[in-house]
């Protein structure tokens, strides 16, 4: 009765692996026995599996993967240290608000990545166009969900802090900073996505290496095994990099269980 | 003291265009106290040149064309992907077995910038329209399809329950509260579905075509025409702050109860 038990607990989880374990073999043995695969056109789970292995095992993989990388954390790691300040002095100083606030939310509604043409011929196609590009999209949610954060604190706590004579220093560092901490990393959720939009348009438009380009050139190339392995890696960051940040975020802030665009 | 009176009371407003205002004239006066030198002046424009070039496009017929190609694709994919994602979201929400099955594609996919899959796409479809259709539908499919999964998710159990007892059918139950409880949940996912949309006809055009918004931005970009670069970034911007604010507006409307969070686009 136990394994039944199991089961009905897990029932969530051993869908998911059936269905996706499901999938993969129809995929395989349809290409296999029914229909042959057509090489310039689609590919199947097993020739997917021999380029992974002959991939992981290259050089060229992970420089591609270092290249990009690269450009994502420095363009990344700027949106942070420009992004959460702006924010944190727009929540706190309603002129700030009331000056930034249009501009800033036109630009962040808008698709800042039709630029990229413009950011590549710029800066080129090296670590910098590709890094200003990330800047660029990554910016906005730290900004805004900072902005969030300040506004959301709780007046009671600042007022508690200014009763007892905390100054402006206290004020940012021990009520502030800490309420607005969930929303800041909610926005890094949100930053890593639109960040590696920009890695990947930017090395789609002109680069010469990188995850993106490696994707791209597979394609025209009508390697198909190797361009969804690139698929497949970048997935998994993605959902790495994503998985990481909501896992964060309920350590910083166990009692606001999103559940808003997963 | 009238004049002191009416800034107070259109403060917002004043400081928000006065903005505006301040860093377009700051940008059209750089010419004017700093030569830019040789190589840098070749990147460089200026808001009046660009409204030039806006005019120059609008009246040899060429904006038109592009946009149409555009405004085609972005329709099309946007529309499939409603037709697709909200049925499957309010399937989804309903039946577990069926949330367990797909979940885990749709998490993936949701959380990898689709963009990725473009290559594919144009391999796939060519590179007239329909890649721009699919790459539109790939990327705005999932928001929809999740916010309505979370709208049907939240809906009130005793509601779902007062209507059971009286016998209701599941097709009834869906008409009378699934589906109105979810609305303001798929309006705030077609908001996002928007921006993602007019992000594949961008990226989507930027490669393998010869018409669009898309193609005349990345085209112009290679031949230094920067002023034609950002007419067609103020387009792609003008239409997505015009068509979000008008999203994010009925959405307000209809869901004033629901808690404030940062914006999202």
């Amino acid at each position: 009765m136990a394994a039944r038990e199991y089961f009905t607990e897990h029932r969530r989880l051993w869908l998911g692996l059936c269905s996706f374990f499901f999938l993969v073999a129809a995929w395989e043995l349809v290409l296999t026995y029914i229909v042959p695969v057509n090489p310039f056109f689609f590919t199947k789970p097993s020739l997917i599996a021999d380029a992974f292995k002959e991939q992981i095992q290259s050089a060229k993989l992970w420089h591609d993967l270092a290249v990009s990388s690269q450009a994502f954390l420095w363009g990344f790691s700027f949106a942070v240290i420009v992004g959460i300040p702006v924010g944190l002095v727009m929540g706190w100083r309603r002129r700030v608000e009331y000056s930034l606030d249009p501009f800033l939310t036109a630009l962040y509604a808008s698709p800042l990545v039709a630029l990229a043409p413009l950011f590549i011929i710029v800066f080129g196609v090296g670590v910098l166009g590709k890094a200003a590009l990330v800047f660029l999209l990554a910016v906005f949610p730290f900004v805004f969900n900072a902005f969030a954060g300040v506004k959301s604190t709780d007046s009671l706590l600042i007022n508690v802090i200014r009763s007892f004579g905390g100054r402006e220093k206290d004020l940012y560092l021990k009520v502030i900073l800490p309420s607005t901490m969930p929303y800041i990393i909610a926005g890094a959720r949100l930053a890593i996505g639109r960040g590696l939009v920009g890695i990947i348009v930017g090395e789609f438009y002109a680069a010469s290496e990188g995850i993106g380009f490696a994707i791209l050139q597979a394609g025209d190339t009508y390697r198909l095994p190797d361009m969804f392995v690139g698929i497949i890696i970048l997935s998994l960051i993605a959902v790495g990099l994503t998985e990481l940040m909501r896992k964060l975020e309920l350590m910083v802030a166990p009692w606001r269980a999103s559940d808003e665009a997963r | 003291m009238k004049l002191k009176n009416f800034y107070t009371e259109h403060e917002s407003f004043i400081l928000g265009t006065g903005f505006i205002v301040f860093l377009l004239i700051l940008w059209e006066s750089i010419p004017l106290w700093y030569t830019l030198p040789k190589g840098m002046a070749l990147f460089f424009t200026t808001p009046s040149d660009i409204a030039a070039a806006f005019h120059r496009l609008l009246l040899n017929g060429e904006l038109e064309k592009h946009f149409y190609v555009s405004a085609i694709a972005f329709l099309a994919g946007l529309g499939l992907s409603i037709v697709v994602g909200l049925p499957l979201g309010l399937v989804m929400g309903r039946s577990a077995t069926l949330d367990a099955l797909l979940d885990p594609y749709v998490t993936a996919s949701n959380a990898t910038p689709r963009i990725v899959f473009l290559p594919l796409l144009i391999l796939w479809f060519g590179i007239g329209i329909w890649s721009k259709i699919a790459i539109v539908f790939v990327g705005a499919v999932f928001p929809l399809l999740i916010n309505t999964y979370v709208g049907v998710k939240n809906v009130n159990q005793v509601l779902v329950n007062v209507v059971r007892s009286f016998g209701a059918s599941e097709w009834q139950l869906m008409k009378i509260v699934v589906l109105p409880n979810s609305v303001p949940y798929i309006i705030a996912g077609l908001r996002l579905a928007i921006g993602r949309a007019i992000l594949g006809v961008v990226v989507g055009e930027f490669f393998g075509s010869s018409q669009g918004l898309g193609y005349m931005i990345a085209s112009a970009a290679t031949n230094y025409k920067v002023d034609v670069v950002f007419v067609g970034v103020a387009i792609f911007m003008a239409l997505s702050v015009i068509l979000t604010l008008a999203v994010k507006q009925l959405e307000s409307r209809l869901a004033s109860w629901r808690p404030e969070t940062a914006k999202t686009f």
